[in-house]
């Protein structure tokens, strides 16, 4: 416990690295050796499996490939014609709509059932495991149960309410929030772990002298939890926002898409578009875009976050 | 590293590399030992069984041919590697859809033009593979079995209500009308799977996009809009409107039900028809093997002559352009077209063989549409000509959903001048 909490404080704290000791310096050739080893076959296997297809799939961006036979290449072309296609800047749209009500949703849940999770509630351990099942689920398989349940037995639950009766999936408007609800749903227990163990490194002498000066709980939250788990709390957002950013197999599961393209996803569309739509080059470069997208957002959200972290 | 090792280990090395590749390479087809092996890419998986049997007979008649049967899943991205790699098969099958047309185009298969077996075949069905595309002036591929893609419909309910199959537009209505008051669900909707839309939309969209329409479209480009030629928004607002009628019948619940479902309630007896292509009656016997169930065409016209049945080419035969081995393929492929061994495979397939005069099944489904291929009243799936990269299922979809053709008809124009903009045709330079 110590030791992960003490490295997202170390990592996220944009910390200065502590100078070691030179004394380790000497005679340590061995040591080092044996750690190059360790190290190397997986940046050679990540170089080979991730980075190469990444530089390959870049560079096909500036051709017209269709995934087989000739090709040219064209320059920009596909990257102007992506900012003129609707169906392309809907998908952003819906993607950014989703992560952001998904992330705060996820985040407000998970720190609320998180402090229950932390007070000395009656078979605390067997609440938390049952709050951990849904990461252990896969997604794909879970969507299509909540995709029976939504379209066969909500309905029948919920018959006197319009919008369920009629199958929500099917909903042009509010499709989304069903598969907001899905992916709120699973994220939360991995947040919940994460929160939990964060507030685990407050020490409850904090809470007694805050109490005997006469704060409210809620004072002692705002003043006392929250600003010394914002290091967990920005860990938790990144990761949300940049997951939710990516959805796909709430979606295929859920909606595929539909109802029309009301669902769809930028990753869904690349992954349609460029392969069963043979637009390869084209999705290559709305791929390119969306991978810079996704790293502007998160060192947006590293800076804001982290000024604000408090320590102690 | 040892000198000793090395000293052996080199010179073993080579030995050995060397006298691997000399038994591959005699394990290669290599005619001076009397026996050329074909590699035949089948792209089928329902028809595995029945072409291993046809490979049995053909070689006990021909002993000096060996066929290797290559049943591939994702025929169409696979044939792909295979050509870019000049490794084209020997025979090959395919679905002919949209993809087919655009190999043929580039020129990768053979020309049948000359090939006597190309007068046995319905030239009704080799018009549908034309229009897919073909290099210019070539016959690039010979339809070998159609599918048809009809109304599917409950005999015995029919006979019960006492209706007939209907010929024209107002029939057909009267017919769903009659089936309502009767208490019976005339279809079953399966939304949920998208695109189950689309057999109703390729038949009822085939009547406005006869003869030269696609070409029109292609010619238009980046410029269709309703003020165009021809466009979407200007010719398919009948189509439209008679497909979100016929889903006026379904019953509830139909957005949210799947294919499947909809196979099983109709092999049930719960609706009286399907809008599914033969290619539904198998799942559907499975299911319940006594029905019987046939098949009509849309009939979205006020003239029961001017019934158009789409059919499309559920099989194509061809072959590589560059393989050594012409002769002994052309062999097979001729026996693959003999008329009792066509009439056999479209048997077991539940679809129609394209070589004139071959009898089609018993199979009530397959004796309803027969006299249409008779005549040549067959024409092909309007969406192998609308490139993937548009959600045609989608869009079809949502339509069905809201009701609301012109949004439909004004994004499938915008996604065919987008598409048609952004496509820049590679040059093979």
């Amino acid at each position: 416990m110590a030791t992960m909490t003490e490295a997202v404080r170390a990592s996220s704290t944009g910390g200065t690295a502590r100078k070691r000791a030179t004394r380790l310096r000497s005679g340590e050739s061995r040591a080092a050796a044996t750690f190059y080893w360790m190290v190397w076959p997986a940046v050679v296997a990540f170089a080979l499996f991730h980075t190469l297809p990444v530089l390959i799939g870049i560079f096909f961006s500036f051709t017209n490939y269709p995934g087989y036979g000739d090709w040219n290449f064209i320059g920009f072309s596909n990257y102007i014609n992506l900012f003129k296609d609707d169906r392309v800047l809907h998908a952003y749209g819906f993607s950014f709509l989703f992560a952001i009500v998904a992330t705060i949703l996820t985040n407000v849940i998970s720190l609320s059932i998180a402090l229950g999770l932390n007070a000395k509630i009656k078979a605390r351990n067997f609440w938390r495991g049952i709050y951990f099942v849904p990461y252990v689920l896969a997604i794909l398989v879970i969507g299509y149960v909540f995709q029976f349940f939504f379209s066969n037995s909500l309905p029948k639950i919920l018959a006197g309410i319009p919008l369920f009766a009629d199958n929500i999936l099917t909903n042009e408007t509010w499709a989304w929030t069903a598969i907001v609800a899905l992916g709120v749903w699973q994220a939360c227990a991995f947040a919940i772990i994460i929160y939990l163990s964060g507030l685990q490194t407050i020490p409850g002498e904090l809470y007694e002298a805050a109490s005997i000066d006469g704060a409210s709980p809620w004072r002692q939250f705002t003043s006392i939890t929250f600003p010394l788990i914002s290091a967990f709390f920005t860990i938790n957002v990144v990761l949300s926002l940049k997951g939710f950013l990516q959805v796909f197999d709430q979606v295929v599961a859920l909606t595929n898409g539909g109802p029309g393209t009301a669902t769809e996803s930028v990753t869904l569309l690349i992954f349609r578009g460029g392969f069963s739509g043979g637009e390869f080059a084209y999705q290559s470069a709305n791929a390119v875009v969306f991978f810079i997208v996704i790293t502007i957002v998160s060192l947006l959200q590293f800076r804001v976050l982290q000024r604000r972290e408090a320590d102690f | 590293m040892k000198p000793t090792a090395s000293r052996f280990g080199r010179p073993a090395a080579v030995l050995a590399l060397a006298g691997l590749a000399a038994v591959v390479g005699g394990c290669a087809a290599n005619p001076s030992n009397g026996v050329t092996t074909l590699n035949f890419f089948q792209f089928k998986g329902e028809a595995l069984n029945d072409f291993n049997a046809i490979i049995e007979d053909f070689e006990a008649e021909n002993p000096d041919i060996r066929v290797i049967q290559n049943q591939v899943p994702e025929a169409d991205t696979i044939i792909r590697t295979l050509l870019v790699k000049d490794k084209a098969p020997d025979v090959i099958t395919l679905n002919a859809n949209g993809g087919f047309g655009k190999l043929a185009q580039a020129g990768v298969f053979y020309d049948f033009s000359d090939e006597p077996v190309l007068e046995t075949i319905n030239p009704a069905v080799q018009e549908i593979l034309a229009d897919l595309g073909n290099k210019e002036g070539e016959v690039n591929g010979l339809g070998y079995v159609n599918n048809a893609n009809g109304v599917i419909y409950n005999q015995e309910i029919f006979e019960e209500q006492g209706l007939e199959v209907p010929e024209t537009w107002d029939e057909f209505i009267a017919v769903c009308d009659a089936l309502v008051d009767a208490g019976i669900t005339p279809f079953y909707g399966t939304l949920a799977d998208s695109w189950t839309g689309l057999p109703s939309f390729n038949a009822l969209g085939a009547y406005p996009s006869q003869g030269d329409f696609w070409d029109q479209m292609r010619e238009e480009g980046e410029n269709v809009g309703p003020d165009s030629e021809v466009s979407f928004q200007k010719d398919f607002p009948d189509a439209m409107d008679q497909q979100y009628q016929l889903f006026s019948y379904m019953q509830d619940g139909y957005r949210g039900k799947t294919y499947d479902e909809g196979n099983a309630a109709f092999a049930n007896g719960e609706v009286a028809m399907l809008l599914q292509g033969i290619w539904a009656i198998n799942p559907v016997k499975a299911v319940n093997p006594d029905i019987r169930a046939a098949i009509f065409p849309y009939p979205a016209v006020d003239d029961p002559d001017d019934r158009l049945l789409v059919s499309g080419v559920d099989v194509v035969v061809t072959m590589g352009k560059t393989t050594p081995h012409k002769e002994e393929a052309m062999r097979f492929i001729d026996y693959l077209f003999e008329k009792d061994v066509i009439e056999q495979f479209a048997a077991s397939q539940n679809m129609v063989p394209s070589v004139k005069g071959a009898e089609i099944s018993d199979d009530p489904s397959l004796q309803s549409v027969k006299p249409f291929f008779d005549e040549g009243k067959i024409t092909g799936f309007i969406d192998h000509q609308i490139p993937p990269s548009i959600p045609l299922a989608s869009i079809d979809q949502q339509f069905l959903y809201s009701g609301d053709a012109d949004a439909a008809l004004a994004t499938l124009d915008s996604e065919w001048a987008k598409v048609a903009a952004r496509t820049i045709p590679v040059t093979g330079e």
